[in-house]
């Protein structure tokens, strides 16, 4: 099946009896038909699509929960939502959610996407937070034709009440997966530029900037000896029998894998200790 | 066990260079495209029933994930 979609991991030996076999992880989204609509493929295993950002895209929308943690702008023409989607604040090394800017507009106005002519405000979302939290470029719907026959000009535009998401990760700085969380809450600060007009006539360009606090959380994780160290919560499921299975159906299957298997990893543990040991000689 | 990081900022306790801690490389297949059928698939579930993709998820919208380990 994974040789099927041609998704094997090809970087591991067939000789690499204990990890061969392994696909390069990713997710299909499909229609009602089977047919793709979305797909998530990252250049890291780290980097794991959060459900909820797996289910808004089988939605295609996206459905927050009153409970988000959010900040609300203070336009009264158009009212801008910051809000971070699912999970409830826990947070964890490589998982991607969403920080939704949700506009609603009063009726008649319509806010410019890429392309304007000079002198007309585009809509920007721009995200930042402490080190350690990555924003990625933020992802827009799809606009509006709007026809201008006085100008002779054809602008894209968002009316109504649409989103733009920007998806975002931690990574070891902010939630490691190798020492307990250093800190509780993470802000995050949010500036949203924009001009709302209508047909006839604009409002002056706006800048928002909205603030929230993320407040973070370990999740737990089975008990396994190889974790040990992980700074998330230990939960009361014991991962070892399955793991020694699993290993015993390696063995079994490549009686030399797991000589192979350690050949490698003190290669690896040599260089690393070679590593550790040029840096601290550089540092001190 | 040694922890390293990665060039992209991510912790594993494993020294860099783990043939498990190899990412995708850029240009690599990712499978069906956005727009075509998912090729169809029969596995057994976690009760050891034979599942039919297409067949069995009924009209229904699917996500199919492709994991490398359970724990997270």
């Amino acid at each position: 099946m994974i040789r099927a979609y041609g998704i094997l991991n090809d970087q591991i030996r067939p000789g690499d009896a204990l990890l061969h076999g392994i696909p390069y992880p990713g997710v299909y989204v499909t229609d009602e038909d089977g047919v793709v609509v979305s797909k998530f493929f990252h250049d890291t295993y780290k980097k794991r699509d959060s459900p909820e950002l797996l289910i808004d895209a089988a939605l295609g929308r996206i459905e927050l929960a009153d409970d988000a943690p959010q900040a609300v702008g203070s336009d009264p023409e158009v009212k801008i939502t910051a809000a971070v989607h699912g999970g409830k604040g826990s947070i964890r090394q490589g998982i991607r959610r969403q920080l939704v800017v949700r506009f609603e507009l009063s009726p008649g106005l319509h806010l410019y996407g890429e392309p304007v002519p000079e002198g007309m405000v585009p809509t920007t979302v721009r995200a930042s937070g402490p080190p350690g939290l990555v924003f990625e470029e933020p992802v827009l719907p799809p606009t509006e034709p709007l026809r201008l026959d006085a100008l002779d000009l054809e602008l894209r535009v968002w009316s109504g009440c649409f989103d733009i998401a920007v998806p975002f990760y931690p990574t070891g700085e902010l939630a490691s997966e190798v020492r307990p969380l250093d800190r509780d809450r993470a802000p995050i600060e949010v500036t949203v530029r924009y001009q709302a007009c209508d047909d006839e006539t604009c409002l002056l360009p706006r800048t928002e900037k909205l603030s929230l606090e993320l407040p973070l959380d370990v999740i737990d994780i089975p008990s396994l000896a190889m974790h040990r160290g992980h700074g998330q919560r230990e939960a009361s499921y014991d991962g070892t029998p399955h793991l020694r299975r699993l290993m015993l159906r390696k063995i079994r299957a490549h009686p030399l894998g797991l000589l192979r298997f350690l050949g490698t990893n003190v290669r690896l543990e040599l260089a690393a200790w070679r590593r550790r040991r040029k840096s601290s000689r550089e540092t001190g | 066990m040694t922890i390293e990081r990665d060039e992209l900022g991510f912790d594993a306790p494993a020294p860099l260079g783990h043939p498990g801690r190899v990412g995708l490389p850029a240009g690599h297949a990712t499978g069906p495209a956005v727009g075509e059928r998912l090729p169809d698939f029969v596995l057994p579930d976690a009760f050891g029933r034979e599942i039919r993709f297409h067949a069995d998820r009924d009209r229904a919208k699917a996500v199919v994930v492709f994991f490398r380990s359970a724990v997270w």
